[in-house]
């Protein structure tokens, strides 16, 4: 057929235009290095607390990060609905195997010394 | 083709022209202003009368159509024949035989025509959906027309052509009286039940046709007379006609606040000033809050500050009221954002449910409180018991007149009614205390046994039963009344321990054991409670308020009596594995059925066991519980004093008389309470439980800069709703050593 119409080059080329994928808030992003690893980061340089009677001051600085790192990730959506779609992710096997490995990672290391003891 | 115009376009294609003929020309035969000029019958009025009942049957019923019903709104039959007619022959019908069957015939006509307009899903043609809205407004038209008629009392003139079929003793009665009664009976709950559609807009004056409007009629015309002396005899002279009594008295009452009604004159005048204080108070401090943060200079003042982030980033924000404050800023950047995260749409309500809605407030004019009131206490002295021992007997047979809106109407309007006793006898308390009067005796005097028919046994299976199968089938509109109907049982039981008999205390003491008895219901309570998802405020209501009822009063209840017992159903697993050995050893086909049969059997095995209330609280305290009270507490502006003291009871339950406070370490938690103490549009400061709120979550904030400088992994974990594997570490620090087996 395409020797008919001359090599086809007098055909007009479509060009259909595909859509810009909207970014999404999923268990992908929250996991890439601007996700939760970067919240464990920083929440060790930001957070200092002044502590007794300064409770809500020390809530209110750390809603701050919070919303300042949710904006970072993913600009698109306000504070509290990044929150729910987080929150949401937590549901899924990975991010619970994820936030498992986070938690074990911070405990002190039990199981080592009672293997070396038997 | 001739020229036509507009509106005679619409009209000829909405009905069909030659029934629009028909019709109009029976009307017009019906009667006309005679030559004295009143209102004179045709000379085939009751024919006429007759033939438009067939109309309305058979071409509205049988085609499934509306124009009929359409035609007679448009041709005004109901306020310019009907209601004339029964005007005219009102004094005479109860001894002239033909103006009888003439006002019966009339008033067969009216039945359907106020039968109030629902479309069906399934049955429902265009042509309802069309004719809809116009006969939903023709409709209140004629409740207004009947309601304020001015010559006679068209009311009483329906319950008076029902009279002498009232009069014949049940078993005598022809099954025409019996209808004579029921169509009379319908008419006055038509009317009861019209109310304004929410979703085609009204003209004129919603007053005439209020629900204090209604009751001020009903009042007037001995209506509450004719309901209070078919009620009272239910079951001697009356016993297919309970449910529409059930049905007239839900919609004279959904809505209505029983503890309101019982307030005396003073108080219920100091309380709706108190009222009208603190909502001015709550729009002072929202305004001040305004005030706070609004712009000092006009609005093109054009001031744009740089907020400075980590990595040499800065974000812009403009308006000068953010300057020097670094929360509003944060605020303000927030707010900016264009997107939203799309919802889900909500739930349909169907137009029954609309329209049963009860959780809605109505308000009343102080005459019809009155007048409410008066008829509520002689219902209650006299109908109550016998109007719900017979109700609750035709549920539990499943009787065809039973349809299945009924049981929830039933479980509202006992709640109601509970309620309503309740609040009388503190009135009648509080005025005894006050005075050495008469009333004092009376009020020590009288028991419970005004309300005793929905306080035995039989009425706890029913409601058990209720509320299961509701929650099985997802009707959370009936589980929201079963819930109603359970607290206020609950509450009246309460109320009855404290009460100065002994005879009173000693039935409560019985009632409780039998409440708490069954574990299956203490497992519903939690099981509702937890399993809330965008059922409505209603409903999220009802269930926090069961299970803060319920838990603070087994709570009382189990240290009261330190060894209480319940019935659980235990799972008898080793009988089931015997029972599976001795199959494989027997190996036949018989043995198979039997096995299943056994084994449900062995399953359903019923137990006594010691009851600990430490456990069952820690049952109450989980992340379904947590999340229902936060998005309960999400309302915290339009939640009263009781309800946000409900809430932070629970709260503080979780946080530290369970310590499980992690439960509640989530930033989206963190940020609610942190908003409802530190605004923009917190609590008011100067309500009643503010200071509560204030020095709870302080608490609770320390604890979660406490928590989270010790163990910085929380940082992460606040994102998330807890998985119960690492709960106890996140709480405690340590994981929780198994006991080991050896």
């Amino acid at each position: 057929a395409a020797t008919d119409s001359g090599l086809g080059i007098d055909e007009e080329i479509k060009i259909v235009k595909k859509r810009q994928p909207i970014p999404k808030l999923d268990d992908n992003r929250l996991l890439s290095v601007g996700g939760v690893p970067r919240l464990r980061r920083i929440c060790k340089e930001r957070l200092r607390f002044k502590g007794k009677g300064h409770e809500y001051g020390d809530v209110a600085r750390m809603l701050n990060m919070y919303q300042l790192w949710l904006d970072d990730l993913y600009p698109r959506a306000k504070f509290a609905d990044g929150l729910a779609m987080i929150e949401k992710l937590g549901h899924t096997k990975r991010i619970q195997f994820m936030r498992k490995e986070w938690i074990d990672e911070g405990k002190p290391k039990h199981t080592t010394e009672i293997d070396s003891d038997e | 083709m001739p020229q036509t115009t507009l509106d005679e376009w619409t009209k000829e294609s909405q009905v069909d022209p030659e029934i629009r003929a028909h019709v109009y020309s029976l009307i017009s035969a019906l009667g006309g202003i005679g030559d004295d000029g009143t209102y004179a019958l045709g000379d085939n009025a009751l024919l006429c009368l007759k033939d438009l009942r067939k109309w309305l049957k058979f071409a509205d019923g049988q085609l499934n159509r509306r124009d009929v019903a359409r035609c007679m709104a448009e041709a005004n039959l109901v306020k310019g024949d009907l209601l004339e007619i029964l005007a005219k022959i009102s004094e005479k019908v109860l001894h002239d035989k033909l103006k009888h069957r003439v006002a019966v015939a009339s008033l067969e006509l009216l039945v359907p025509l106020t039968w109030p307009f629902e479309i069906d899903p399934v049955e429902a043609t265009v042509n309802h959906h069309r004719h809809g809205p116009y006969i939903q407004l023709a409709q209140i038209g004629y409740k207004r027309a009947i309601l304020q008629y001015d010559r006679a009392r068209i009311l009483q003139t329906a319950i008076r052509i029902a009279l002498p079929s009232m009069a014949i003793p049940l078993r005598e009665r022809p099954l025409r009286d019996e209808g004579i009664i029921r169509i009379a009976l319908y008419f006055i709950r038509n009317i009861a039940m019209l109310s304004p559609p929410s979703n085609v807009p009204m003209d004129g004056d919603e007053a005439e046709i209020s629900r204090s409007a209604t009751i001020d009629t009903f009042h007037e015309q001995d209506i509450f007379q004719a309901i209070l002396s078919v009620a009272s005899s239910i079951g001697d002279e009356f016993v297919t006609q309970d449910v529409v009594i059930l049905e007239i008295l839900f919609y004279l009452l959904k809505g209505i606040d029983a503890e309101k009604l019982f307030l005396e004159e003073k108080k219920l005048s100091t309380k709706n000033t108190e009222e009208l204080k603190s909502l001015i108070q709550k729009e002072k401090a929202m305004l001040a809050s305004y005030a706070r943060h609004a712009p000092s200079r006009h609005n093109r003042f054009g001031t744009m500050i740089w907020v400075k982030r980590d990595e040499d980033k800065v974000s812009t924000i403009s308006g000068q009221d953010v300057l020097g404050k670094a929360q509003k800023s944060m605020q303000k950047m927030d707010r900016t954002k264009k997107w939203n995260k799309p919802k889900r749409p909500g739930r349909k309500k169907d137009d029954e449910q609309s329209r049963e809605e009860f959780d809605l407030p109505v308000p009343m004019t102080s005459s019809a409180r009155k007048r409410l009131k008066t008829f509520v206490e002689e219902f209650l002295d006299s109908s109550f018991n016998p109007l719900f021992m017979h109700l609750r007997k035709a549920i539990e047979r499943e009787t065809d007149r039973v349809e299945t809106r009924h049981s929830r109407q039933f479980f509202y309007l006992a709640s109601w009614f509970l309620r309503a006793e309740c609040a009388r006898r503190r009135t009648i308390k509080s005025k005894a205390a006050d005075q050495k009067s008469a009333e004092a005796l009376t009020a020590e005097d009288e028991s419970y046994g005004l309300v005793a028919e929905v306080m035995n046994q039989e009425t706890f299976i029913l409601l058990n039963r209720f509320m299961q199968k509701s929650q099985d089938e997802k009707a959370w509109q009936d589980l929201n009344a079963g819930m109603k109907c359970f607290t206020q049982i609950l509450l009246t039981v309460q109320e009855m321990s404290e009460s100065a008999l002994e005879d009173d205390q000693e039935i409560a003491e019985n009632i409780q054991n039998r409440i708490f008895y069954e574990e299956s219901t203490h497992d519903r309570v939690v099981n509702v409670l937890r399993s809330y998802n965008d059922q409505g405020f209603g409903y999220l209501d009802a269930c926090t308020e069961l299970s803060h009822v319920f838990l603070r009063m087994l709570e009382r209840y189990s240290k009261q009596n330190v060894d209480l017992q319940v019935r659980s159903r235990k799972r008898a697993r080793k009988i089931r594995k015997k029972k599976a050995e001795a199959q494989g050893l027997d190996n036949d086909e018989e043995g198979h059925v039997s096995e299943t049969e056994d084994i449900t059997a062995a399953q359903r095995t019923v137990s006594d066991r010691k009851f600990d209330f430490t456990r069952f609280a820690a049952k109450f305290v989980n992340q379904g519980s947590v999340n229902t009270f936060v998005s309960f507490l999400k309302f915290y502006q339009d939640l009263d004093t009781e309800q946000l003291k409900r809430a932070h009871r629970f709260l503080y339950r979780v946080a530290f008389k369970m310590e499980l406070a992690v439960l509640l370490y989530r930033v989206d938690i963190l940020q609610l309470l942190n908003k409802m103490i530190k605004g923009p549009e917190g609590l008011d400061t100067e309500s009643p439980g503010f200071k509560e709120w204030e020095e709870f979550v302080r608490h609770f904030f320390r604890s979660v800069v406490k928590r989270v400088q010790d163990r910085p992994e929380l940082v992460v974990e606040m994102l998330f709703s807890k998985i119960p594997a690492t709960i106890f570490y996140l709480e405690h620090g340590y994981d929780r050593e198994l006991p080991s087996r050896t």
